[in-house]
């Protein structure tokens, strides 16, 4: 069997531990790995027709490629966020605008399934996140054989209760609030910790509540700006330190306002015009008076090496990945389900969306996290 | 001698050594007395102090941050503000002031000494501005915090194949950018001496993508300018201080290359980050050797210095000079050793 494996959408810590583990799985039962680069827009980009394109977008993976790659982060495929299902003339190769005029979305499934079979590959590991999954249940419904992995470090693929990613962004929040901690300590400030998470707010959860923070905004939850000002308020009294720290998602929005999306905005107004961090600490500094430490961690959440965590789920779902696609099942996702690792249909990625448990971990009144009840729950509370 | 000691303007990590050595060395060698100023010259303002003996400085030494408080607070702007500082060291019957600070904190020393103040003087900061040092406390911790960023976000970068721009502390100087985009690899560093080319520099990035790599890290100090009539950027807003507020540039920077290269451009800005956390080694072995210093230096009554380290060159020798003899350990670096000991 040939397998192509290729990695989607944001990067994450452990993609190359995922690539490494399955490559070995598969070729040390006597299969071939392909691996594709830059994610969906390898095959997109890829001219059956042309040699030199075959060369650029595909890579022949065996264990010598592979030995070292999983002490790295990121992915040594590349990534991109190219849908081939809906493709805007500005995404277009030359070879596939036909003479286009418009800038439609165009479906161009067609020519990826020539592609694979140019490619001669069997079957298919895609790792990603919703959007990149998105297009391999396409693939699957048009027969592709395709068992899915899930990353992303916000944690929001449904259908799993973890994606890789997830453990180390946490793990490098904490590092940072606690770094944090001696410079708004030492001025006695109010300080506003972004965390990458659009929809889901569990990344700012997690860390608010591993790190021990006063506050965490999430996605989930509108926030009024005054309440929140008076419980840090609050909280900075009875801090011995005089200080006092909140965690707010990136996709977080004010009571009655919109999600507010930062951006390469205009650069000294970003401040003000920018994410909903950079808000929150102008209007806490506004209602307060005091001095306000914003801090976006950003990429930094995801940059670099794997905790041991990630590589744990990053190995595993891969080497479970290569076992079903070699003992010819298909058309499901590898997931982890109640602490245990399970196969799910792929279908299940699009049956909903998820978000963090907010009724089983979050104080809505108080802004904070709330976990009660932990005898039983699955290591990860979820 | 009854001694008090200050920290003011940003923290930054190694204070607490510096504190912690200024305590001991004086209590054991000179058999001073010491109060620790709260919250910079405010605390002298306000009359605003704590405690400081060997048990308040026992464990500090890895801690990051400050444990007397800092602010930004200049005697100068404050109505009879030097007036309050002298009697405020009088009500605590002080004969003299140890005051850790970087530029605005060491200026207000600058003055207060002119005007008959018994101060000296340790220079902090992670910008490592400060004149008539080579280092400044703070400075190899900062650095070490953007190079291991710099190191992690390669992988998100070359995932990408973006641009990402590292902003890096960095008012006046470009100490931490050019120390971690040295350390980091960095493909092009951008500092407040050296005002850029924005074009020159999106020409080296192309370059850089059409010949080798698909990926490029640009680390920028958060003072950095454009060489004059190159590129218009807004003028940052001041702080009640009216310094400029820095920090941002990258943002302005990044939809710049974006137009001039097409390669996706992200930005990454370190932030507070740079200057919370725990000391590196560097920041704890100098802090603890200018609070030695600083407390000899009061002993000896060098009022109106600062504590100073000049090692910045790389030189050359003969070989056989290098392996005429070994380089031990100078015997007073092991006797500032030992002021810790037992």
């Amino acid at each position: 069997m040939r397998i192509g494996i290729l990695t989607g959408g944001g990067d994450v810590p452990g993609l190359n531990a995922s690539i490494k583990a399955a490559t070995n799985r598969a070729v040390g039962d006597g299969h071939e790995v392909v691996g594709i680069r830059r994610g969906w827009a390898g095959l997109l980009e890829l001219d059956p027709g042309d040699p030199e394109t075959v060369r650029t977008h595909t890579v022949a993976l065996d264990p010598d490629v592979v030995r070292t790659i999983d002490r790295t982060g990121g992915t040594i495929l590349h990534t991109s966020r190219t849908n081939p299902a809906k493709v805007r003339a500005s995404d277009e190769p030359d070879f596939l605008k036909a003479g286009r005029v418009d800038d439609e979305a165009r479906d161009h499934t067609p020519h990826v399934m020539k592609v694979l079979d140019h490619l001669g590959i069997d079957a298919l590991i895609p790792i990603g996140g919703d959007d990149t999954l998105s297009f391999a249940l396409r693939l699957h419904d048009e027969g592709v054989p395709v068992v899915a992995v899930p990353k992303t470090m916000d944690n929001d693929v449904h259908g799993t209760d973890y994606c890789i990613g997830f453990s180390t962004a946490v793990t490098r929040t904490v590092i940072f609030i606690h770094q944090l901690r001696t410079s708004a300590g030492s001025h006695e400030r109010l300080a506003v910790v972004e965390v990458f998470g659009r929809y889901s707010g569990e990344t700012s959860l997690v860390s608010a509540y591993l790190s021990g923070m006063d506050r965490a905004i999430i996605s989930e939850v509108p926030f009024d700006v005054e309440k929140l000002a008076t419980f840090l308020m609050d909280d900075k009294r009875k801090n011995p330190s005089r200080y006092a720290m909140t965690t707010i998602s990136e996709g977080a929005h004010f009571v009655g306002g919109e999600m507010v999306m930062g951006g390469n905005a205009d650069a000294y107004g970003h401040r003000k015009l920018g994410g909903i961090g950079a808000q929150t600490g102008e209007a806490l500094k506004e209602i307060t008076g005091e001095g306000i430490i914003y801090q976006q961690i950003g990429y930094l959440m995801r940059s670099g090496q794997p905790d041991s965590l990630d590589l744990m789920v990053a190995i595993n779902y891969a080497v479970m990945a290569a076992d079903l696609l070699l003992e010819g099942t298909h058309g499901r996702l590898v997931a982890l389900r109640n602490g245990s690792y399970v196969n799910v249909p792929l279908e299940v990625v699009r049956q909903g969306v998820k978000r963090a448990d907010v009724d089983a971990l979050y104080d809505v009144d108080e802004y904070r996290p709330k976990i009660r009840h932990v005898d039983g729950k699955p290591m990860f509370l979820y | 001698m009854r001694l008090g000691v200050l920290t003011g303007g940003g923290d930054c990590p190694g204070l607490n050594a510096v504190i912690r050595a200024v305590v001991r060395r004086g209590i054991r060698a000179h058999g001073m007395e010491f109060v620790g100023i709260q919250d910079g010259w405010r605390g002298l303002l306000d009359d605003a102090t704590q405690p400081l003996g060997i048990a308040e400085t026992t464990g500090i030494l890895p801690r990051g941050g400050t444990i007397l408080g800092s602010s930004g607070a200049n005697p100068y702007r404050f109505e009879d503000g030097p007036a309050k500082v002298v009697a405020t060291l009088e009500r605590h019957g002080l004969d003299g002031l140890v005051a850790i600070g970087g530029e605005g904190t060491l200026g207000a020393a600058a003055r207060l000494a002119e005007e008959g103040l018994k101060v000296v003087g340790v220079p902090k900061t992670i910008d490592n501005d400060v004149g008539g040092t080579d280092v400044t406390v703070g400075f190899h911790t900062a650095v070490q915090v953007a190079t291991d960023a710099i190191d992690r976000l390669h992988s998100t970068a070359e995932s990408h194949d973006r641009v990402m721009l590292v902003e890096v502390m960095g008012r006046n100087a470009g100490w931490i950018a050019v120390y971690a985009g040295m350390a980091g690899g960095a493909d092009a560093i951008l500092i407040p001496e050296q005002p850029f080319d924005l074009d020159a520099g999106c020409d080296h990035l192309r370059h850089r993508h059409a010949s080798r790599s698909s990926f490029s890290i640009v680390v920028v100090a958060e003072g950095a300018v454009p060489k004059e009539g190159t590129l218009e950027l807004p003028e940052p807003p001041v702080d009640e201080n009216g310094f400029p507020r820095l920090g941002g540039v990258a943002y302005q920077l990044a939809p710049e290359i974006e137009k001039r290269t097409g390669f996706q451009t992200r930005v990454t800005i370190l932030g507070h980050v740079q200057r919370g956390g725990s000391p590196v080694a560097f920041d704890r072995v100098l802090g603890t050797r200018f609070g030695i210093a600083a407390a000899d230096l009061a002993a000896a009554g060098g009022w109106g210095r600062m504590v100073a380290r000049k090692a910045q060159d790389i030189g050359d020798v003969t070989l056989a000079e290098a392996v005429a003899q070994r380089n031990l350990l100078p015997p007073e670096l092991y006797r500032e050793a030992e002021v810790f000991f037992g």
